[in-house]
């Protein structure tokens, strides 16, 4: 639907011991491929579908294996970028055999039973900490059927689940497939002017805002919490503006409680790992906010009677 | 060629022409000069002695010899005293330019080897700096200059080593044990902080800041004490029975030692005359000093006070020479013509005998001190005597010693009381009048009678704490279970009060009382020769004390001590006592488990967390009564005792497995010793199978295990001879009985405990060579270890591969921690089937103190990927780079069998909580780790809650960073005081984010 021609979700990581995905200690399962595309995206390797090519500088060994397998002649220690990607075709050949795994495929076709395997060797510390497993992305819900599935398996081994979204998805199949076995969802609500959100998300807000109005009527129904986030990024959600329309939209709806995500800087490695640019509007955000900026766009919240974290 | 050994031999011969010239500059300064000849005179004559200087090719063979106040040098080496054999000419032309703390680490970098007398080596280096010191006090400042440059180098900006200290936040607790009688309010004390009690602020900064000096009181007493008495015979010539002996110099030791209370302290009582004290043991390694005494006081690392040139004149003439034969290493060697085993140790690569220092790390009946006093102790030892009319000529003088003992004991504790009335008396401060006179009271009446309240309980610990430190030198006694032990006196004072206040008022004392204990405790530091700084660097002598787990009667054991032993080891955040926690699972609370988190996150490195379970499931094989066991508690570092009735020695040894991997790998040659010691296993390429290979590595283990232990057994017959211990050995259940002294096998249980080292560098090895050479067939043995001689030089692929595809261990992989548990249960079953010198088994251990360090230094590179002089990893903590995941690092070591660990583990974990987490989130998450590991049956675990980035910041700026406490391996230490390679250690630990 989104551009590339796969027929299952491609995990970009599993990652354990994930302190920040959830509540207690969990194992974030981080999907491939998104329907928005935020300029800001911290993962520019999870927006496409399909599989990628990650080139790491720092741990060639200049050993020349990737040359001698590449068909095409668009990698070797001696090429710009190792890999010229420009002829490069994404066959993954050189991943397979660079001894240092500095060339890597982003996006795997893991096995639903390893994932499962993996998640359930670490319940111990789901148990003791009211952790679990949290899918992510990307986008998590691309293929509801497949995850739903998933889900399945792991609530049978008696983990719990929770998702965090962009809230661009379709509704029904979500609700059929995979709400059932959730039991806290995370949803971004980035910017609430149309034009805007498609400016800078790439596509219209509509179905993400309606998504949350339904989502907020089956939490109470099917059991599960829901906590809107908004990350902070300069001069395009962190304005006085969209977050006081996102704050009436909450007060409209009946939601109490919100989380702001402070803008992280430090990502711009990863854009030049999947041989991408930076867009020309955050060339220079590479700070952190303030404490008192923070404070300022909570209070937004707080001053509505939202509880903000 | 012919022109290069041609050359060599040529440059050889310079070099012994060279060496003679300068040996007979020295023997002419020591004959001639009269302010040098000055140190060759001791109170028993001329020091006569010789020293041989060779290289291994032998062509320098130079030897030089004092007797009689004249100095003579010979073209050869027969029959001298002591031996120093240079690996090479260049190495020869090193030690001629080297400080004297430093000559021992060119034993540490496979440059030297020593033979012979070890103790006269110690004497020819001081002789050196007598000629040498301003040159080489020259050399050691710039070292020190050195290390602050490149700890600058650290960080990128000087301002990123500024300290930001904040405040220490307090959980209050969510519920109370039910062993919790008074705290009920709020068991974890929140409302309780170090700015509450100026007295332990003050000590707790001398402490940080003060320097330690050595203190040469008991050393003195002593000599001259065995030189009117004798020491091999009384004066009328018939031969002591050393425990006899033992006990009346004891005795006279106590009687003269100087009663002395520190000002302001609420106890009485000093191991030490200094404020902080380095004891002297010449009876042990005492005389491992000697080389240094000029210069002490300049060295880099651990630098002591200076000595006057009247306390270099004492100790050079008087005391040391006295005992340059009577020590355990010299005995052995000359009992024993210095066999194989003993080389073995002094090679420092393989094995490091703790028991040529001490033969300690055990836990006394305090209950029973506390119960009877020093006067009960000597009427049960009397009644045993009375009873047994058939007793044995060794029983009566064993019991008749401990008799001596204890007198002494009292006489030491009277001389307390009457120091402490005197001041008193004197005091005009009317607070500090008060104190003083509670002092007088409680010391006054116990130890020597038993304990009736909280004041008199620690007095009566304490004092006889300072005995046993006199007695034995100090290293790794532990306290044991002081909480269960202290907590009748706290309920029975309690009992009285009536008020809130008064009861608040009382909780406070006793925090303050036992803030002052954990100080007094530290008023003694084990004696570090230089060389020590880079073994077991920044260790404090490791007195463990051991909270909660459950009661003999298998009850839950956490009480109201507990918690006031945890609020002081928060508060104050040292590194000794070393504190150990039982968490029971069974029966002990998450609130429990919490506080233990929580004091950890507060004070970066302690408690160490044991599961009481996993370690009572380890101690099976010893078929300990069951009361017994549930009595256990942690030893030195981690290492479990059975309180009061175990000598365990347990930490005897610590024992380098990779070196055996070393020798397996070059059929019994150990490459960098340059010693064909091991059996021969079989070329490399002779290897068909896996399973070949690892019979070979096991035969090379215990091969080495064998000469540990007879080293061992050797040297617990030389305790037996030279220093029996009638003083410990009554408070350990069994002696009194059997009136056989501790040192001979008087305990109800004996053990020695070893340490094992190595064990996930070993594992990843041997995972290396079973993927790569025998599964995948990508490598050849051959190739694997031409890789590790070229330290992988030219063989990245190879590297590369190692350390992306084989198999680790701490990466959750079944593989890897089947092969570690193989590994510990051989480990295991080889020291079993050992019997040491008191006539018990030799347990198995796999923690590191800091060795994992200094053995690494000592190791070419590994099949594994470590290149060469790399530390090994900590105790058996996976490799830093096993896995992203520290859970996959958790679990693959709680799989580890507890039966083959039964002197138990070490597993670090450095976790670095993210900035925007509250306390009590971290709280959360170290507690939820800790509960998780021990829910899958994992034995101990130890965090550090520091960041690599604040360990670089206290490289560039170490003077802020005093008090920074990391966990070494079992031990925990101020970061700053250690080695360069043990801090660096430290800071490539593997740092997961929280």
């Amino acid at each position: 639907m989104w551009g590339d021609d796969v027929e299952r979700p491609l995990v970009l990581e599993l990652k354990a011991n994930s302190l920040d995905d959830g509540p207690g200690i969990r194992t974030a399962i981080f999907f491939k491929g998104c329907p928005l595309d935020c300029i800001w995206c911290h993962n520019p390797e999870s927006k496409k579908a399909g599989p990628e090519l990650s080139v790491s500088m720092d741990e060639c060994i200049g050993c020349f294996t990737c040359k001698n397998v590449c068909p095409l002649g668009a990698a070797g220690p001696d090429r710009p970028g190792i890999v010229d990607r420009s002829i490069c075709d994404n066959c993954f050949l050189c991943t397979e055999t660079c001894p240092p795994k500095g060339l890597q495929r982003v996006g795997i076709e893991m096995p639903m039973d390893e994932i499962v395997a993996r998640c359930v060797s670490d319940k111990v510390f789901y148990d003791v900490s009211g952790g679990g497993v949290t899918i992510s992305g990307g986008e998590p819900t691309l293929f509801p059927e497949w995850v739903g599935e998933l889900c399945q398996k792991l609530n049978d081994a008696g983990i719990r689940i929770h998702m965090e979204t962009s809230g661009m998805f379709d509704y029904e199949k979500v609700r059929e497939h995979i709400l059932p076995h959730l039991s806290s969802i995370y949803m971004d609500i980035k910017i609430m002017d149309r034009e805007k959100h498609r400016k800078y998300c790439g596509i219209y807000n509509d179905t993400i805002l309606e998504n949350f109005r339904r989502l907020l009527q089956d939490s109470k129904e099917m059991g599960f919490d829901l906590l809107p986030r908004t990350p902070l990024i300069p001069n395009i959600t962190d304005t006085d503006e969209n977050l006081a329309s996102i704050a009436a939209f909450y007060t409209e709806l009946g939601v109490t409680k919100t989380e702001l995500l402070p803008y992280n800087p430090t990502w711009y490695s990863k854009n030049t790992k999947l041989g991408l640019t930076l867009n020309e509007e955050l060339r220079g955000l590479d700070s952190w906010q303030s404490p008192e900026k923070i404070q300022h766009c909570k209070n937004i919240f707080i001053n509505k009677g939202i509880e903000c974290i | 060629m012919t022109k290069v050994v041609n050359k060599d031999k040529a440059v050889g011969a310079v070099a012994n022409q060279i060496t003679h010239v300068v040996l007979q500059y020295f023997a002419f300064q020591f004959t001639y000069v009269k302010k040098n000849n000055d140190y060759l005179k001791t109170v028993d004559g001329w020091l006569d002695f010789s020293i041989a200087i060779t290289t291994e090719d032998g062509a320098v063979k130079q030897s030089l010899w004092f007797k009689d106040g004249k100095g003579f040098v010979k073209s050869s080496i027969e029959g001298t005293d002591c031996k120093i054999t240079l690996q090479d000419t260049g190495a020869l032309a090193r030690l001629a330019m080297l400080p004297p703390n430093e000559v021992l680490l060119m034993v540490l970098r496979h440059e030297m080897t020593t033979s012979g007398t070890l103790v006269f080596i110690e004497t020819f280096d001081f002789l050196i700096s007598v000629l040498m010191k301003n040159s080489q006090i020259k050399k050691m400042r710039k070292q020190r200059e050195e290390r602050l440059e490149t700890g600058k180098e650290m960080v990128a900006d000087p301002a990123d080593a500024k300290r930001e200290k904040k405040p220490k936040e307090y959980l209050k607790a969510d519920s109370v044990d039910p062993g919790v009688k008074y705290l009920t309010e709020d068991p974890y004390l929140s409302t309780y902080s170090i700015e509450q009690y100026p007295r332990l602020q003050k000590y707790l900064d001398i402490h940080h800041c003060g320097t330690p000096e050595l203190c040469s009181e008991r050393a003195e007493i002593l000599t001259k004490y065995f030189r009117k008495t004798g020491f091999e015979t009384k004066p009328d010539g018939t031969p002591w029975v050393p425990v006899e002996r033992q006990g009346l110099a004891f005795k006279h030791l106590m009687e003269q030692r100087k009663p002395i209370i520190r000002k302001g302290d609420l106890l009485a009582g000093t191991t030490t005359t200094k404020e902080i004290g380095v004891p002297l043991y010449p009876d042990a390694q005492g005389t491992m000093i000697w080389a240094e005494l000029m210069t002490v006081h300049e060295r880099m690392l651990n630098p002591y006070g200076e000595l006057s040139p009247e306390e270099i004149k004492k100790l050079n003439s008087e005391v040391f020479p006295y005992w340059t034969h009577r020590n355990f290493r010299e005995y052995v060697r000359e009992k024993y013509h210095e066999p194989i085993c003993q080389q073995l140790d002094e090679r420092w690569a393989a094995i490091f005998m703790w028991k040529t220092v001490a033969l300690s790390h055990t836990i006394l009946d305090y209950p029973k001190v506390l119960r009877l006093g020093l006067t009960g102790i000597i009427d049960e030892v009397k009644a045993e005597l009375e009873a047994d009319k058939d007793a044995s000529e060794e029983k009566k003088l064993t019991l008749e010693a401990m008799i001596h003992c204890y007198e002494g004991m009292i006489t030491y504790a009277r001389h307390l009381a009457e120091q402490a009335q005197k001041e008193a008396d004197a005091e005009t401060d009317p607070k500090r009048k008060a104190e003083l006179q509670v002092i007088a009271d409680a010391v006054g009446h116990s130890p020597e009678f038993p304990a009736r309240n909280m004041d008199e309980a620690v007095h009566a610990v304490w004092v006889h704490w300072v005995g046993v430190h006199m007695e034995s030198t100090n290293a790794g006694f532990s306290l044991g279970r002081m909480d269960q032990w202290l907590q009748p006196y706290f309920e029975a004072d309690m009992a009285k009060l009536k008020t809130k206040e008064e009861k608040d008022a009382y909780v406070s004392h006793v925090l303050e009382l036992l803030g002052c204990f954990y100080l007094r405790c530290q008023d003694h530091l084990p004696l570090i020769p230089d060389i020590g700084n880079y073994l077991f660097g920044g260790s404090s002598s490791d007195q463990a004390i051991t909270l909660g787990g459950i009661t003999p009667d298998g009850e839950d054991a956490v009480n109201d001590m507990t918690y006031i032993f945890l609020k002081v080891t928060e508060m104050l955040s040292m590194r000794d006592p070393n504190v150990n926690a039982r968490y029971n699972a069974s029966k002990n609370s998450m609130t429990y488990l919490k506080r233990l988190c929580e004091v950890n996150v507060n004070t970066t490195a302690t408690p160490s967390i044991h599961n009481d379970e996993a370690v009572m499931a380890s101690l099976v094989e010893h078929n300990y009564e069951q009361r017994d066991m549930y009595d256990w508690a942690a030893t030195g570092c981690v290492e479990p005792t059975i309180s009061g009735k175990h000598l365990g020695h347990t930490n005897c040894m610590m024992f380098n497995m990779v070196s055996a991997l070393e020798m397996a790998l070059y059929n019994g040659y150990h490459p960098l010793m340059r010693w064909h010691l091991g059996p021969k296993t079989g070329e490399v390429g002779s290897f068909k199978t896996f399973e070949d290979f690892l019979q070979a590595f096991f035969t090379q283990l215990a091969f080495q295990a064998d000469l540990a232990c007879e080293y061992n057994n050797l040297l617990g017959e030389a305790h037996s001879v030279i220093r029996p211990t009638p003083f410990m050995s009554a408070v350990i259940d069994g002696c009194i009985q059997k009136g056989l002294d501790c040192t001979k096998g008087g305990a109800k249980y004996n053990s020695s405990g070893t340490a094992c080292i190595g064990l996930a560098d070993i594992v990843d090895s041997l995972m290396a060579i079973k993927y790569l050479v025998f599964e995948q067939h990508k490598y050849t043995l051959e190739e694997i270890v031409q890789a590790t001689k070229d330290n992988f030089e030219g063989h990245d692929v190879m590297r590369s591969i190692i350390l992306t595809e084989t198999p680790r261990f701490g990466s959750d992989n079944e593989e890897a921690v089947a092969m570690a548990n193989r590994v510990t249960k051989f480990m295991k079953d080889t020291f079993w089937a050992h019997t040491n010198f008191r006539g018990g088994h030799y347990t198995t251990g796999f923690w590191s103190m800091s060795n994992h360090v200094a053995f690494g230094s000592l190791t070419g590179a590994l099949p594994s990927g470590r290149l060469a002089f790399q530390p090994f990893t900590p105790g058996l903590t996976p490799e830093a780079n096993a896995s992203k995941s520290l859970l996959d690092n958790i679990k693959d070591v709680s799989k580890l069998d507890p039966v083959s660990m039964n002197n138990n583990i070490a597993f670090n974990v450095k976790v670095n909580p993210a900035p925007k987490d509250t306390h009590e989130q971290t709280v959360n998450n170290v507690t939820s780790y800790a509960k998780a590991y021990s829910n899958l049956g994992g034995m101990q675990m130890q965090f550090n809650v520091v960041s690599s980035d604040t360990m670089r910041a206290a490289m560039a700026n170490p003077d802020e960073y005093r008090d920074l406490m990391v966990r070494i391996s079992g031990y925990n230490a101020y970061f700053v005081d250690l080695c360069r390679d043990l801090q660096l250690e430290l800071v490539n630990r593997a740092d997961y984010g929280m």
